[in-house]
């Protein structure tokens, strides 16, 4: 089981798109209005997360 | 379909792009994947008056307030004022900027532009390796537009840049976390966008009130994102209305999250495509305000487009005078506010408070480096030695 991935809670997501511009991996884009985890691309790194100005985005659960 | 010019995005910057070159005579499209141009805001709604002098906008219903000035709190409260000229940066009117971004809008329309709502930009169409359109989906519909320039205006996410090979992928250092409430029922000085900085109120940013009437205003708070931790930002500007009784009194009526860029621009023209505004990083990275570069720089693109157009001609030699003129127009500006931005991050509280005791009294109508540094060094010759590298980065 690796690191858990992020995951976007689309209740809370307000669309500014700032997880999508520090994502190095490109694993995060804009789908139907809300920012969107591609989980496979996910590195675990958490930038996204921190980056968050409403506490949006989340470590998946196991 | 096939356009001369397709733009991704109807934001200041993509549609006074598409108003230029349809001007030009070009044949443009603007995609927009969401269902209303400017909506939702996403932005401090604080601009310069400066943004008269192109006449870009008809009428005044964009303008919610004017203000006169700007006041800048250190972090033990200590005021600054600078008038309009000075703080001509990013002060001068409050804006409503859903209409401010539907009135650029209607421009680019007048002008010849065609505008698709509900119409994402899925990825660039490549035809023997050289873009040539892109690749959208409309509601259930996904259909591919020809086009002779891609226009990447797609703000700070700006993956169409992406999609082209140019890294628009921003370090945490350089992204602004922003939260904001506009708040109804509050007192405020409807005169003056005022400041707040501390590392404790707001790490690597500041929280901004901008009133857009005597009881109404924006409160809103940017943190570096590589300061930040899972939701900072909003839990930082509560904490400060909480602390603030004339805020607090108030109710909101809106909250945004935003992300704003803080970084050098990058890269903005390649074969048959351009980056304007966020997506091409036309910010000013001390204050987070992009709105006159967006537009200063959108006619220059769209105007090198229209040429380019003329000529038939789309590759980077082409559309490169675009990237030289905004460079000159504003590039050093950029520039050198970045040098200052990354000086000011090493900047402690005990700083802030010494250079805001220094120059309260200061009168900023006149204002002249020289002077400004022997007041604050006179006062507290700690700082020279502070603001070295800032006197360095002011002499470029």
């Amino acid at each position: 089981m690796g690191k858990p991935k992020a995951i976007v809670d689309e209740t809370k997501c307000l669309a500014c798109g700032g997880c999508i511009s520090v994502c190095p991996q490109d694993a995060l884009s804009m789908r139907g209005g809300k920012a969107y985890v591609t989980s496979n691309k996910c590195i675990s790194c958490a930038i996204c997360i921190k980056t968050c100005p409403i506490g949006a985005i989340d470590e998946e659960e196991n | 379909m096939e356009y001369d010019v397709v733009v991704v995005g109807s934001g200041p910057a993509g549609s006074v792009t598409a108003r230029f070159a349809a001007e030009s005579g070009a044949k443009v499209l603007i995609v927009e994947r969401r269902a209303e141009v400017g909506v939702p805001v996403l932005c401090g709604e604080g601009v310069s008056q400066r943004i008269d002098k192109w006449n870009m906008l008809e009428g005044k219903r964009w303008i919610a307030n004017k203000v006169d000035g700007a006041r800048i709190f250190s972090p033990n409260g200590t005021m600054v004022k600078i008038s309009a000229e000075m703080a001509g940066n990013e002060t001068g009117y409050v804006i409503y900027r859903d209409i401010f971004d539907q009135d650029l809008a209607r421009s680019a329309v007048k002008a010849g532009a065609k505008l698709m709502l509900k119409t994402e930009a899925k990825a660039l169409l490549k035809e023997k390796g050289k873009i040539a359109g892109v690749k959208v989906k409309q509601l259930d519909d996904e259909f591919e537009i020809k086009a002779d320039v891609v226009v990447g205006a797609d703000g700070v996410e700006s993956k169409v840049g992406k999609w082209a090979g140019i890294n628009t992928t921003l370090k945490p250092y350089d992204l602004e976390s922003c939260a904001q409430y506009t708040l109804t029922n509050v007192d405020c000085n409807e005169n003056c966008c005022d400041f707040y900085l501390g590392n404790k109120i707001a790490p690597g940013g500041y929280v901004w009130v901008f009133p857009k009437g005597k009881d109404s205003a924006n409160v809103g708070i940017g943190v570096l994102a590589s300061l930040s931790e899972k939701g900072l930002a909003l839990k930082l500007l509560d904490k400060f209305i909480a602390g603030h009784p004339e805020l607090k009194k108030g109710e909101p009526v809106r909250l945004i999250a935003g992300a704003a860029p803080v970084a050098e621009p990058v890269e903005t023209v390649k074969d048959n495509l351009v980056l304007v505004g966020d997506a091409a990083r036309h910010v000013d990275p001390i204050t987070g305000g992009g709105l006159t570069t967006s537009l200063e720089g959108g006619k220059i693109a769209g105007e090198t487009i229209g040429m380019a157009v003329k000529e038939q001609k789309f590759n980077k030699e082409t559309l490169s005078p675009y990237e030289a003129d905004w460079k000159k127009a504003f590039g050093k500006k950029l520039h050198r506010n970045y040098v200052v931005k990354e000086i000011m991050l090493d900047f402690d509280d005990k700083t802030l408070n010494m250079l805001a005791d220094s120059v309260k009294d200061y009168n900023f109508e006149e204002f002249h480096t020289i002077t400004l540094i022997k007041a604050l060094v006179f006062k507290h010759p700690t700082l020279l030695k502070k603001l070295a590298p800032l006197i360095k980065a002011a002499a470029v």
